[in-house]
């Protein structure tokens, strides 16, 4: 039997990326030639592309104040994700009463948008007295329960036999985490890393809720604070978008190979 | 179970040597930095036969926000030459006058960072403005 070609399916699948990709392009574009975006008839090439925009963004706005911010609040989401996401995880491997209830309740809180809950949310980091701070803005982000059942899979897939030699050896649960479980599960580490990282990044109400001075601000909000302030600056201000955009496409780009694994770990049996 | 770390593995990863690679540059950067940054902005002022032009005024505008306004002026010695120094700036504009009414058009300057020592192109003097 002859093979189909496979040729229309790559040119199907280069058509749907550069379509995904153009408007990427057309941020860059901007971002090096600033300018207008209404331009009429459109310029596909850049014409005259410098990097200036990029250097006026550095010193219009306090980048690196925002910068810090972001990699602070991102970094205690990270490792509050991986610990948080990793006991809870593995708790759910395990058999205990109520066991699907706690699964049902936890499926069903997905359901709540945030929106929903940001009173509550307000209220108890008011409580915590870590309104304005690092810990404030990453709070809500410290677990996710998308991210529980991304270990849990991974966690399922070990052997149980494996768990139970560690055991007969004397350690620990959490010696078995930290020592069999987590090593066998880099996918869904990378993972649970990728996605915090880029809800934490892109996270713009509650900082804008739970940050009161300027100087606690992280990039989207020094986006869009430098949106409302600055005036005639298209080639900045997409400068300034591509800037906020690179580190999460750069951390992705990196870790794609395991964050595709981890997503579809647990997909399929066997 | 070995416990050891397989450090050349370690050094081979994308999460290792990315970041790395991003510090040495970011370092690079910063040290070209540190030793180009006594704000001097030079330059002559010609005619438009490239004959240099002693005691022009020399003005520098500063960026507003939406204009550029006047900040900061210099003259420019027998040889046609003047220098700007200790400029805490990226962006900016340059015009040359002299008192018979000619005046240079005006040169957008732009640095790769504040401070920046650079050496401008020639501002050429033409005929006077009404």
């Amino acid at each position: 039997m002859r093979r189909a070609p496979t040729w229309p399916r790559h040119a199907i699948m280069v058509a749907v990326c550069t379509l995904m990709l153009i408007p990427f392009y057309w941020v860059v574009k901007t971002s090096l030639t600033g300018e207008n975006i209404y331009a009429y008839p459109p310029r596909i090439l850049p014409q005259d592309p410098h990097l200036f925009s990029y250097v006026d963004v550095w010193y219009l706005i306090p980048f690196t104040r925002y910068l810090l911010n972001s990699l602070i609040v991102t970094a205690m989401a990270i490792c509050g994700n991986l610990l948080f996401n990793t006991a809870a995880g593995y708790a759910l491997t395990k058999d205990f009463p109520a066991k699907r209830w706690v699964i049902l309740l936890f499926l069903s809180c997905m359901l709540i948008p945030f929106q929903a809950t940001i009173i509550p949310a307000y209220l108890i980091t008011s409580w915590l007295g870590v309104l304005n701070t690092h810990l404030g803005i990453a709070l809500p982000l410290l677990s996710t329960i998308i991210c529980i059942f991304v270990f849990k899979a991974s966690f399922e897939a070990v052997p149980k036999s494996l768990i139970d030699a560690a055991r007969i050896d004397g350690l620990s649960e959490w010696r078995i985490v930290v020592r069999i479980m987590l090593p066998l599960s880099k996918p869904a580490i990378a993972t649970n890393v990728i996605l915090t990282f880029i809800w934490s990044w892109n996270a713009f109400m509650w900082p804008l809720i739970v940050t009161r001075t300027a100087d606690m601000q992280t990039l989207p909000l020094g986006l869009a604070r430098f949106l409302s302030v600055m005036e005639n600056t298209t080639g900045a201000l997409y400068a300034f978008v591509v800037m906020v955009l690179v580190p999460g496409l750069a951390i992705f780009l990196m870790a794609q190979k395991e964050f595709i694994r981890g997503l579809t770990s647990g997909a399929t049996k066997g | 179970m070995s416990a050891g770390i397989d450090w050349r593995a370690m050094v081979r990863h994308r999460f290792f040597y990315v970041p790395v690679a991003l510090a040495i540059l970011t370092a690079g950067w910063n040290a070209y930095v540190a030793a180009y940054d006594d704000g001097l902005i030079e330059g002559e002022v010609h005619d438009a036969a490239g004959k240099p032009i002693p005691g022009a005024t020399v003005i520098f505008f500063e960026r507003n926000f939406v204009n550029y306004q006047e900040k900061f002026r210099a003259t420019t010695d027998a040889a046609g030459r003047f220098r700007f120094t200790d400029m805490q700036v990226h962006i900016g504009q340059l015009e040359a006058r002299v008192e018979d009414g000619r005046r240079s058009e005006r040169f957008q300057m732009n640095l790769w960072f504040r401070s920046q020592n650079v050496q401008l192109p020639p501002l050429v003097l033409g005929s006077p403005r009404a």
